[in-house]
């Protein structure tokens, strides 16, 4: 029976759901909801979730009905109004000035190389902390945080930065609970940010290169737009290659068969990413606010509903996935929607593809023999709204 | 109104009447169309929407673009140097209307 067969029905209410469970395990929650009905109203979330597939599909495809542009939207606070909170045309205005950084073709001719030598340096740092060491925050975190320095050309500030900058602004766009030190250091970022690109770009302008700041400086774009758009980069560029590398690395060392059959043939790397973005989302819910009164996969919805699109559960549908709850890279292939979809399609999907299954993982395994999970210390997977590992430590034998 | 053919592998073929200016990727997407999935919603940023396009309705289709180019060498399926395009870049009303176009097996 089609959703248009069936009598519009009113949303069902989820008041058992709660932030502490979602952020412990989501999955059995969203198995639970996607069972019931695509939609539900959270209370303690204060959002209609989407949880199924089609619900999640129908809503990224028509912007008309589904606006980016929320009301009262802590990210527009957090980060300004990017380009992640507009609807077209005003969002393909500043997608465009995106150019083509971030696109296969100066992939290949820039930042492969660059994307080489920061895993070089950052596998230097891992191997001198020695077995036992933390994946996560000896090597994942600051490759992927050094990786968009420089795409993104912050000659003046460093990878560290890029850490503290991200984690502050992405913990004021979940800032439901209103918490002033949690403001706090979020501003202090948004300024630092701010004081960042005022100063980085006369010197782009006098000293081009192929970096996101640099095209810029030719682009008929207001700096607010380019304030706004550089710091939702900070946000969305690094917890994401970070964590797909390590939910990667955590599903590989919990799955020997599937490990060994990788190793065997390393053109199946590209293949595990993907598997692990369906499987984990890195973003595993993003807001939208409809614009009236409409019927999502027979759910009726007022106008002005807040929603949250959630790719975490969509990705684990039974009705696309078989037997979705299990990674398995030799599963039917289907597109998952992890990177969004829509116009709002993640900008930075070669970068980290290129980054993360063209270097980090083929690499990693190559260098650090018998790579393990540390028997005494265990790995820890975390979040809802982002999700990945905050703690991997792990093990390997000398060459 | 043009008229678009999509023929899978099976044999079987979708037809639709297709708005002037609406791609043949949105056509398909609207209509669930197997096998094309779009995901970047036209950008020409993903190579998801790849078809082959029969031979005798080449001609008068627009130039493959810098970005079409480049995704081109993107897609899960061969291309094929002649008859690959991306369903987004091409618009009912431009250059043809009627065409029939090939779906590769697969698109990821």
């Amino acid at each position: 029976m089609t959703a248009e067969a069936i009598a519009a029905r009113p949303v069902p209410t989820a008041d058992w759901v709660t932030i502490e469970d979602l952020y412990r395990n989501p999955f059995p929650i969203y198995r639970k909801m996607r069972a019931e009905a695509p939609v539900h109203w959270v209370p303690a979330v204060n959002r209609y979730m989407v949880t199924s597939y089609e619900a999640c599909h129908t809503v990224e495809n028509d912007q008309e009905i589904f606006s980016a542009n929320e009301t009262n939207s802590l990210m527009k606070r957090a980060m300004g109004h990017s380009m992640l909170r507009k609807d077209d045309p005003e969002h393909d205005v500043d997608r465009k000035s995106y150019g083509s950084v971030l696109r296969p073709k100066a992939i290949k001719e820039h930042w492969n190389a660059i994307f080489q030598a920061n895993h070089e340096k950052y596998l230097a740092r891992l191997k001198a902390a020695g077995p036992g060491s933390d994946l996560i925050w000896e090597y994942a975190a600051p490759y992927a945080a050094e990786n968009l320095r420089l795409i993104m050309g912050f000659h003046n500030a460093t990878q560290e930065d890029m850490q503290r900058w991200s984690q502050t602004m992405i913990n004021g766009t979940g800032n439901y609970a209103d918490d002033p030190d949690v403001w706090a250091a979020s501003e202090k970022s948004y300024n630092e940010v701010d004081d960042a690109i005022d100063e980085i770009l006369p010197y782009l302008r006098k000293n081009p290169d192929s970096s996101l700041l640099s095209g810029m400086t030719s682009m008929p774009i207001p700096l607010e737009a380019i304030r706004a758009n550089m710091k939702m980069t900070i946000g969305g560029g690094l917890n994401e290659p970070r964590d797909v590398l390590g939910v990667a690395v955590w599903a590989l060392l919990s799955h020997p068969d599937q490990l060994a059959q990788v190793l065997a043939d390393p053109a199946l790397f590209p293949t595990v990413f993907e598997e692990s973005i369906r499987w984990v989302a890195p973003i595993g819910m993003y807001p939208r606010e409809t614009t009236r009164d409409t019927v999502l996969e027979g759910v009726q919805l007022p106008k002005g509903a807040r929603l949250g699109v959630v790719v975490g559960a969509a990705n684990r549908d039974p009705k696309v996935f078989e037997d979705p709850e299990s990674f398995n890279i030799n599963r039917l292939k289907k597109p998952h929607l992890a990177f969004g979809g829509g116009n709002h399609y993640c900008a930075g999907a070669w970068v980290a593809k290129a980054s993360v299954s063209g270097i980090a993982l083929p690499q990693l395994f190559a260098e650090l023999p018998k790579l393990r999970l540390d028997p005494e210390r265990p790995a820890v997977d975390e979040g809802w709204v982002f999700r990945g590992m905050t703690a991997l430590p792990v093990r390997w034998d000398a060459k | 109104m043009a008229k678009v053919s999509f023929h899978h592998n099976d044999g079987s073929v979708d037809v639709l009447d297709v708005d002037p200016g609406t791609s043949l990727m949105r056509a398909a997407v609207t209509n669930g169309v197997a096998g094309i999935v779009g995901e970047c919603g036209g950008q020409a940023m993903c190579a998801t929407c790849h078809v082959y396009v029969r031979p005798e309705y080449l001609d008068g289709l627009p130039e493959i673009s810098e970005d079409e180019e480049e995704m081109l060498e993107c897609t899960a399926d061969p291309r094929d140097e002649d008859r690959s395009r991306l369903g987004c870049q091409i618009k009912a009303g431009e250059g043809f209307d009627e065409i029939e176009v090939d779906v590769p097996a697969s698109q990821i």
